[in-house]
């Protein structure tokens, strides 16, 4: 009976071990291939990558993804900031006031935004934006980013203004301070670090995000364009047509591109983790 | 609590977000249903009882896909049981300092990667990976399981679909137990090796008190994988033929979406055929989550004194 | 002349009834000593005072609160608290701000200081009036958590102070720190009569004979005995004084 109790502990340890083991592994392996496949592609090609056209199917140099890269950065650099925005108001509108009906309203819109498929919100811009405007645009994917970014930036900084304690704003009114100097140089600076850490969790998903774009960016890959209203490429795009073509050196390319992302963005998860380390209250 | 006149005018002031936060959603709720009307008026229940994507004709039926999504979130699911449980309980059980960092770490790192990555992932080396090793021997040996009645041909299959979708929801569904298993009181650990249970014990105790939390991380992860765009198109194989069998080719409402919707306009109905089937996954997924969020929450609050 | 002037003040929180028909008078310029075992509503009584009490849920507030010859309970809560410090049980300096920073934004937002001069001359005021400026002048541009417990304290004092109080309400702000720095306080406290008017909540009857003109006892709710505190110390009315200046509750 005894021992018994022991054969089992061990048997359930080795179990929990191994699925452990087997859970973590497809990240190591995802890591380690793409950045193997991708990294030689991007050296072969070399600084052309970044600023050449991508290769025709029949091509023999893999040439470089410039209007992809271009095209991220031009959506990020809309999307970003409106999702930040819109995100941080309204967590202060959820967390200064939260027993308000309006503050219930944009709390359960913000959460359930996050349950609509990102390739429904596509769809929508699609039909309210690109087709009226007759065009895909990097104004329209910029919205399909933001919306989907919300409810990120909204979860995040609702829980950083929450995680200040209580003494500090009380602190705070007691020096006669408004809410808005209350919000703005008391919470925000002192969940500063949590803030950013979700601000660049949310960029990350932005420079990431595929299916938000299928039906808004246009994938315009014949030149670097830098218009609101035109089509645009976009990393993540690139690397899904490729990857689903039957050509090998679109799948080259594809690679490389993958490699890119990746490493952007182990880029922002370690300045994150750098970040939220230095935490203290 | 009382506002002041200033609370009022700073309340007042957040107005316009509130209003616009208020339409963004009412914009996708007004076009996800007016563009599914049309559809819904001209094939009724025919769209949920056929498998056809017959534009040029004019025939539709999202049966498949539909079907497809639901398996693949099963699969997905099932994938999300088996290793986040295990997952979570040695991370906070059984790893201890730098190998407990990484593990954490690692769990972070596969949380927020883009899925563009897994997709490419999976469709090169996970989907041969399963054919060769799972799928394949399962056939073998169990084939007069209608499941696995049909021989692997390519690998890209309901079944790969699943797995690689299980597989990229694994470290979400792992935070949320983690979140709560450690939102438990340390009286309740206590309490359990204070009756001299053995580690196991003790977990399995913890594991029946957070069972509610732990079907509510499944139900957010379910809802998460029906959405799942580009790892299913990458890996599903693309086929409108309804098999009882995983490892055909099948497709997924994602799918089919990714995959017509940029020619659907061609057409006269199958942009709302599509819509609608982005209704009815959109809703499925919705009220996953929100019934997920309330198991949470309640849950909390009789487990947190 | 009365700094606050409370009466017949019923104060609910949901369904408990937390301050009892309580009346008051403070006078100006004197140390006024709120005693009472833990429970009794002397945290809330303060929070009246400056309207902190808004921000709890599902209060409810009957009576009269006057103010500094305002109606407290009618008047705008931001413009009110611009005019009464407070210092917590538990020390809370910002801390995302250095120490002269945590001292000179109270100055700043109310607007007691208009130059980067004055500025200085208000943080050295207020830091010496609340005996830390020996202890901190040389390292100023510190955050206060490279301060100690009790030191953190004097520095939530010195804010409160910098924002030219003509009210200092103050609720246990001995019970987290050590000896030597309560009786630091308490200094600082009898020294700040002659320029605000002091209502302190404290649980230590000595603590109490040390700095208090007057008090008053809350017990459940209601104030049984207020007066001189002389007077009190000396001929007590009710058991329950005598208990609680006995240090037996």
């Amino acid at each position: 009976m005894y021992s018994g109790r022991r054969l089992k502990e061990a048997l359930f340890t080795v179990t929990i071990i191994t699925l452990s083991v087997a859970a973590i592994a497809p990240v190591l392996h995802i890591v380690y291939t793409v950045l193997v496949n991708g990294v030689s592609v991007i050296v072969k090609a070399g600084l052309r990558f970044f600023t050449d056209l991508p290769p025709t199917p029949g091509s023999a140099e893999v040439g470089g993804i410039a209007p992809a890269i271009a095209g991220t950065i031009l959506i990020t650099a809309i999307a970003f900031p409106l999702s930040v925005v819109l995100g941080l108001f309204s967590a202060i509108l959820t967390t200064e006031f939260p027993k308000n009906p309006l503050s219930l309203l944009v709390d359960t819109i913000a959460r359930s935004l996050a349950s609509v498929p990102t390739i429904a919100i596509s769809m929508v811009i699609y039909t309210v934006i690109v087709v009226p405007m007759r065009s895909f645009s990097a104004l329209a994917s910029a919205l399909a980013l933001t919306i989907v970014a919300l409810p990120y930036t909204y979860t995040y900084f609702s829980a950083a203004l929450r995680s200040v304690p209580a003494m500090y704003r009380e602190a705070a009114f007691s020096l006669g301070m408004s809410r808005w100097d209350t919000v703005t140089r008391v919470l925000i600076p002192i969940s500063r670090r949590i803030i950013a850490a979700g601000a660049l969790t949310t960029l990350a998903r932005i420079m990431g995000e595929t299916a938000a774009l299928l039906f808004t960016a246009g994938r315009f890959r014949g030149g670097v364009a830098i218009s609101l209203t035109a089509p645009v490429d976009a990393i993540p795009l690139l690397i899904f047509d490729y990857i689903l073509s039957p050509y090998e050196i679109w799948h080259e390319v594809a690679w490389g591109a993958s490699a890119l992302l990746l490493l952007s963005y182990l880029a922002i998860f370690m300045s994150v983790k750098l970040m939220v380390k230095e935490v203290k209250l | 609590m009382r506002l002041s006149k200033k609370d009022k005018l700073f309340l007042l002031s957040l107005l316009p977000l509130a209003t616009s936060v208020l339409a963004l959603l009412i914009l996708i709720i007004f076009a996800i249903l007016l563009r599914s009307l049309q559809a819904i008026n001209k094939f009724g229940l025919e769209l949920l009882v056929s498998s056809v994507w017959s534009p040029e004709q004019e025939i539709y039926g999202v049966l498949a896909p539909l079907i497809g999504s639901l398996a693949t979130s099963v699969i997905a699911t099932l994938t999300a049981l088996i290793l986040s449980i295990p997952l979570a309980i040695a991370a906070s059980e059984y790893l201890k300092g730098f190998i407990k960092n990484v593990f954490s770490s690692l769990i972070e790192l596969a949380g927020g990667m883009p899925t563009i990555i897994y997709a490419v992932w999976a469709s090169e080396y996970l989907v041969p990976f399963l054919k060769t090793y799972v799928m394949e021997p399962l056939h073998r040996l169990l084939p007069f399981i209608p499941l696995f009645s049909c021989k692997p041909i390519t690998g890209f299959s309901i079944f790969a679909a699943g797995v690689a979708i299980g597989i990229s929801v694994v470290p979400y569904v792992t935070a949320l137990i983690l979140e709560s298993y450690n939102s438990i009181p340390a009286m309740y650990k206590e309490a359990c090796y204070g009756i001299g249970a053995y580690r196991h014990e003790a977990v399995s105790i913890l594991l029946s008190l957070s069972r509610p939390a732990i079907v509510a991380s499944l139900l957010l992860g379910f809802a998460r994988a029906l959405g799942e765009t580009t790892i299913a198109v990458t890996t599903v194989g693309s086929s409108m033929y309804l098999s009882s069998c995983l490892f055909a080719p099948g497709y997924t409402v994602a799918a089919l979406i990714a995959t017509q919707f940029a020619n659907a306009n061609l057409y006269m109905y199958a942009e709302s055929v599509l819509y609608t089937a982005a209704l009815i996954v959109t809703v499925i997924a919705t009220i996953l989550s929100f019934y997920g969020s309330v198991i949470m929450v309640r849950w909390r609050s009789r487990i947190v004194v | 002349m009365l700094a606050v002037e409370i009466e017949h003040l019923n104060v609910y929180i949901r369904h408990a009834h937390i301050l009892k028909n309580v009346t008051l008078r403070i006078p100006k310029n004197t140390v006024f000593v709120i005693m009472g075992p833990s429970g009794s509503g002397k945290t809330t009584l303060l929070k009246v005072i400056n309207r902190l009490i808004d921000f709890t849920e599902g209060v409810r507030v009957e009576g009269v609160v006057r103010v500094l010859d305002i109606d407290a309970l009618k008047a705008d809560p931001y413009e009110l608290r611009k005019r009464i410090g407070m210092v917590f049980q538990t020390p809370n300096p910002f801390p995302h701000l250095t120490i002269y920073e945590n001292v000179a934004i109270a100055a700043k937002l109310n607007g007691v200081a208009r130059s980067k001069r004055e500025l200085d001359e208000i943080v050295r005021w207020a830091l010496e009036k609340a005996m830390l400026w020996d202890e901190v002048k040389h390292r100023l541009h510190a955050y206060p958590h490279q301060l100690s417990g009790g030191q953190r304290q004097r520095l939530c004092l010195a804010r409160a102070l910098a924002m030219k109080p003509e009210i200092l309400l103050l609720d246990e702000p001995t019970a987290n720190i050590d000896p030597i720095n309560a009786r630091k306080l308490e200094e600082a406290i009898v020294s700040l009569k002659d320029e605000v008017t002091v209502v302190m909540v404290t649980h230590s009857p000595h603590q109490a004979a040390r700095v208090a003109d007057y008090i008053a006892v809350l017990y459940d709710g209601r104030v049984v005995e207020q007066g001189p505190a002389q007077q009190l110390f000396l001929r007590p009315s009710t058991e329950i004084t005598q208990k609680l200046l006995r240090g037996e509750m």
